[in-house]
C-alpha cells in the first residue's frame, strides 16, 4: 500500500465531519471515493494532502507515519491535489501556476521564466493537453484549469494525486478528456484517488472503490465486484432504484415563446416555446450557447434582434429586473456566484426576489415574514449542504411565483438524495403552473427528467426530440462534427 | 456566544477598570464629555455602518463633514435662521453622498476610489469658499446642539439615540436594510434576484452622507466654527468603530450595536488615556493595536465556527 488511512477523525466547531476515515490505495491503482456531500471526503483528501490536520487517527504514507503540516509539506513527499475549486492565479500564465511557488531560478534570486515556459510547453505536450504555455489562467475554461493543476502535481513528481470531483464542472466531452489523463497517469505508475458523484462513466477507470458516509468509512471493495444499485445503497444508506423518473403532464397554454433571439458570436435565431407544466430540456456541448440564452432570457446580456412573449404578451427584458417583473426566474448555473448569499440567514435568502409581498411602504411584516419562511430561517445559508442551498435558492422562485423557470445545470455538485429533492421541486413548479428550462450536461439527468429536449450546437437549435431520445441521438446532434 | 459578545464585555470591563483606576473617570462632567466628544464619531460610524453592510466604503465622510459644516455655518452667519442652517447642513450632506453612491452605482468605480476622490474634491470645496478660513459669530442659540442638556442628559445622546434606533429599524426591519445585506454579502444574487441594485446602493451612501452632515453640525455646534478643516481623519476612526463593532469590510455583515460599542471603546481609550496621563502619541498606537486586535479576535471566532476565514478552512 502507498497510502494508509486508520481511523481518521476531524472536528469543525463541534461537527464532526470525519469519524473514522479508513482508505487503503496501493501503486498504480485509481481508487474511487464516493459519498454524498457532507459524508467527509474533502476533509479526509485535505487531511492527506496536508490542507487541515486530522484530531486523531494515522495517516501512513510508504510505510511511514506522517502528519503533513502544510501542503508544501505533501508535496514534497509526492502528493499533489486537483482541487473542486481551482486554486490558481488568474493574471498569471499556465507555465507561472504551473511552477508557482518552485519556479526555475538563475543565480541571485533571479527567475528563469524562459526555463519555465520552455518546461510547462514539454510537460503539457507530453500529456497533449489543449493548453498554451503562456496563456493567461483567467481566460481558461474549468476544464483547461483542471489540466493546469494537473500539470501542477506532475510537475512536482507526485507519485499519489487527489481529484477532488474534477468532473462536476465539466461537460460530457471533457471529463473524457480528464479521464484519459487519469489512465495515463495510473499507466506511468502514479496511484490516483478520484471523488466523484458520477460513478456510472467511472467503472472503465476505476480499479477499487471506497464509500464514505456520514464521516465513517461504510465499504471497500473492487469495481468489479460491485453493482452502481449497491454502491448508492451504502452511500445513501437506503435503496434507490432509479434516480428519479418524472411522470409527464399535458402541456397547458403557452408560457414563453422566444422568436429568433440572436446575440453576436453567442446566438443565431434561437425560437423556442415552453408552455406551462412542461419540462424541457436543453441539451448540448459546454459553450453551445445554453448558458448564454438563459443570460439573455433573463436579461443579464442583451440580444441584439429577437423577440420574446411571455403568456403571450411582448415583454422587453433589458435586466433581470424586468425578467423577475415578467415572471422570469433564473437558478443559475454558479450558485455560490450569482445565486446565494452565503453570509446571510437563509430568510433574507428565501425573501430576496420577494420583498415586495412581505413589506409596507418598505416595511417589513415580520409576522407574514415568519409564516412564509418556516422554520430554519436564522441560518445561514452558507453553512447549509449544496444540495440544500440549491433548495434555498429554488424556494427563492417558488415564493416569488415565478411562470417561467430557467434552471442551469441544476444539479451539479449536489449528491444523489438532494438531486432527487431539486427534480421533485422543479415538477412541483411544473405542476403548479409553470413552464420549466432545464440546462443540463448529463444527459441521464435529461432523459429521466424533461418531456422533450433541445439541443444547442454553435449558438443555434439544431434539434428537438421527444421524450425517450437515446443519449446517442442527443450526442449526434450536440456535436456533430466533433464525432468521428 | 461568549466570544460575540467580547466589545460589549471589553467596554463594560474598561469602564469598570477606568474608575477603578481614576477617580475623575465616573464623574457626570467627564461622562458628558466622553459623550459629547464620540458622539459626532458615533453618528458618521452610524452611517458607515450601513454603506459597509452593503459591499461599500466611504472615505469622504470627513469631508462631507466639513463642508456640511461650513456651508450650515455659512447660511447662519448670513442672516438665515438656525434651523435652515442646520436643514442646509444635513442635505449638503445627503447630496455629496448621494453623488458617492451614483458614482458607485452607476459609473460601476470602485468605491475606495470614488470616495478617495470625492474625499478631495469635497475638502477642497470648502476650502475654496472659506478662502481656508473658519466662520466664527454663530447665532448662539446653535451651541444647544452639541452642548446642551435635557434634564442633565446631553442633548447629542438622545440625537445619537433616536439615529441609532433609525438606522437599527431601518436595517433590520425595511426593505432598504436587507437589500443592503443582500447587496453586500453577493451582488451577483442581488442583482439575479431583481433588486434594483443601484437605486438602494445611491440610498445607502446618501442616508451616509446625510448622518455625516448631521455630524458636521454638531462638530460645528461644539465647535462654534465652521472649519473647512473640520473632521480629518474621523472616516478611518469611523471605519475602524464599524469593524470593532464586528462589521466586515466583504459586507454582508455589521450592526448598530456592534458599531455603537465600537465607537464607544475608542472613546474610552482615548478619554481614559487623556486621566491617567498617557500621551496622545501613545494614544494613537493603542487605538491602532486594539483595531487590529478586535478583527484578528473576531476572525478566529468566524474559524472557530467554521465559516468564512482563511484560504484552508474553505
Amino acid at each position: 500500500m502507498v497510502l494508509e488511512l486508520r481511523s481518521i477523525q476531524k472536528c469543525f466547531g463541534g461537527v464532526q465531519a470525519l469519524r473514522s476515515g479508513d482508505l487503503r490505495v496501493a501503486a498504480g491503482e485509481v481508487h474511487l471515493l464516493l459519498g454524498e456531500n457532507g459524508a467527509g471526503k474533502s476533509t479526509l483528501m485535505k487531511i492527506v494532502a496536508g490542507m487541515q490536520a486530522a484530531d486523531s487517527g494515522e495517516v501512513i504514507w510508504k510505510g511511514q507515519p506522517v502528519r503533513f503540516r502544510n501542503p508544501a509539506e505533501a508535496q514534497r513527499a509526492g502528493i499533489g491535489m486537483v482541487h473542486q475549486e481551482s486554486l490558481l492565479a488568474p493574471h498569471l500564465s499556465v507555465a507561472e501556476n504551473i511552477y508557482l511557488g518552485r519556479e526555475p531560478r538563475r543565480g541571485l534570486g533571479w527567475v528563469d521564466r524562459p526555463r519555465a515556459v520552455r518546461d510547462a510547453a514539454r510537460l503539457i505536450d507530453e500529456h497533449r493537453f489543449p493548453l498554451r504555455a503562456e496563456q493567461l489562467v483567467g481566460s481558461l475554461s474549468p476544464a483547461g484549469r483542471q489540466m493546469v493543476e494537473i500539470c501542477r502535481a506532475v510537475a512536482q513528481g507526485a507519485s499519489l494525486l487527489i481529484f477532488d470531483e474534477p468532473t462536476s464542472s465539466l461537460s460530457d466531452a471533457e471529463s473524457q478528456e480528464v479521464f484519459r489523463i487519469v489512465r495515463g497517469l495510473r499507466d506511468r505508475g502514479a496511484s490516483v484517488i478520484y471523488i466523484t458523484h458520477r460513478m456510472e462513466e467511472l467503472r472503465e477507470l476505476g480499479g477499487r472503490v471506497t464509500v464514505l458516509r456520514d464521516g465513517e468509512t461504510v465499504f471497500t471493495g473492487a469495481m468489479a465486484e460491485v453493482s452502481t444499485p449497491e454502491l448508492i445503497r451504502h452511500m445513501v444508506g437506503r435503496s434507490v432504484e432509479t434516480i428519479y423518473r418524472r411522470e409527464p403532464l399535458a402541456p397547458g397554454r403557452e408560457m414563453l415563446r422566444v422568436e429568433k433571439l440572436s446575440r453576436r458570436g453567442v446566438l443565431h435565431d434561437v425560437s423556442l416555446t415552453l408552455r406551462a407544466g412542461e419540462i424541457v430540456g436543453l441539451a448540448g456541448l459546454i459553450g453551445a450557447g445554453r448558458t448564454e440564452l438563459c443570460r439573455c432570457l433573463f436579461g443579464v446580456d442583451r440580444a441584439e434582434s429577437g423577440s420574446v412573449h411571455v403568456e403571450g404578451r411582448a415583454v422587453r427584458i433589458r435586466s433581470p429586473r424586468d425578467a423577475v417583473r415578467a415572471g422570469l426566474a433564473l437558478i443559475p448555473e454558479d450558485r455560490q456566484k450569482e445565486g446565494l448569499a452565503a453570509g446571510l440567514p437563509v430568510r433574507d435568502n428565501v425573501l430576496m426576489a420577494s420583498m415586495q409581498q412581505v413589506s409596507r411602504f418598505g416595511f417589513l411584516d415580520s409576522a407574514r415574514v415568519r409564516s412564509l419562511v418556516g422554520p430554519g430561517g436564522d441560518q445561514r445559508a452558507g453553512q447549509l449542504s449544496g444540495g440544500n442551498q440549491q433548495k434555498v435558492v429554488i424556494r427563492k422562485w417558488v415564493l416569488s411565483g415565478a411562470k417561467v423557470v430557467l434552471f442551469d445545470e441544476p444539479a451539479r455538485g449536489i449528491d444523489v438524495g438532494a438531486k432527487v429533492d431539486v427534480f421533485a421541486a422543479m415538477d412541483r413548479m411544473a405542476r403548479d403552473g409553470a413552464a420549466v428550462l432545464m440546462v443540463s450536461s448529463e444527459l441521464t439527468e435529461l432523459m429521466q427528467v424533461a418531456d422533450r429536449i433541445l439541443v444547442m450546437r454553435h449558438g443555434r437549435i439544431t434539434a428537438e426530440l421527444p421524450r425517450g431520445a437515446t443519449q446517442e441521438e442527443i450526442m449526434r446532434h450536440a456535436a456533430l462534427e466533433s464525432l468521428p | 456566544m461568549m466570544q460575540r459578545l467580547l466589545p460589549f464585555f471589553t467596554l463594560i470591563a474598561l469602564f469598570v477598570g477606568l474608575s477603578l483606576a481614576s477617580p475623575h473617570f465616573l464623574t457626570s462632567a467627564n461622562l458628558g464629555s466622553v459623550i459629547r466628544q464620540t458622539a459626532v464619531l458615533n453618528i458618521m460610524a452610524l452611517g458607515m455602518t450601513m454603506i459597509i453592510i452593503a459591499g461599500g466604503i466611504d472615505l469622504s465622510v470627513g469631508a462631507i463633514l466639513a463642508l456640511s459644516g461650513l456651508l450650515g455655518c455659512m447660511l447662519m452667519t448670513s442672516g438665515y435662521p438656525v434651523w435652515m442652517g442646520l436643514c442646509a447642513g444635513v442635505v449638503v450632506g445627503a447630496a455629496c453622498g448621494l453623488a458617492n453612491g451614483l458614482m458607485t452605482a452607476k459609473l460601476r468605480i470602485n468605491p475606495f476610489i470614488v470616495t478617495l476622490g470625492t474625499m478631495g474634491i469635497y475638502r477642497g470645496v470648502s476650502l475654496i469658499l472659506s478662502g481656508g478660513l473658519g466662520v466664527h459669530s454663530l447665532p448662539k442659540g446653535f451651541s444647544y446642539l452639541g452642548e446642551g442638556s435635557v434634564l442633565g442628559i446631553p442633548f447629542v445622546l438622545l440625537v445619537l439615540l433616536i439615529c441609532g434606533a433609525v438606522v437599527h429599524v431601518l436595517l433590520e426591519h425595511t426593505r432598504l436594510g436587507r437589500y443592503a445585506f443582500a447587496i453586500g454579502s453577493n451582488p451577483d444574487a442581488a442583482f439575479y434576484a431583481g433588486i434594483p441594485v443601484a437605486f438602494h446602493t445611491s440610498a445607502i451612501y446618501a442616508a451616509g452622507g446625510l448622518l455625516a452632515g448631521l455630524a458636521g453640525m454638531i462638530e460645528a455646534s461644539r465647535l462654534m466654527t465652521g472649519q473647512p478643516t473640520a473632521g480629518q481623519g474621523y472616516e478611518l476612526q469611523a471605519i475602524a468603530a464599524v469593524v470593532i463593532g464586528g462589521g466586515s469590510l466583504r459586507g454582508g455583515a455589521g450592526s448598530v450595536v456592534g458599531t455603537l460599542i465600537g465607537a464607544f471603546i475608542m472613546g474610552l481609550l482615548s478619554n481614559g488615556s487623556d486621566l491617567l496621563g498617557i500621551s496622545p502619541y501613545v494614544q494613537q498606537a493603542l487605538i491602532g493595536a486594539v483595531i487590529i486586535l478586535a478583527v484578528w479576535l473576531d476572525e478566529l471566532r468566524k474559524r472557530s465556527a467554521g465559516v468564512g476565514g482563511g484560504l484552508l478552512n474553505r
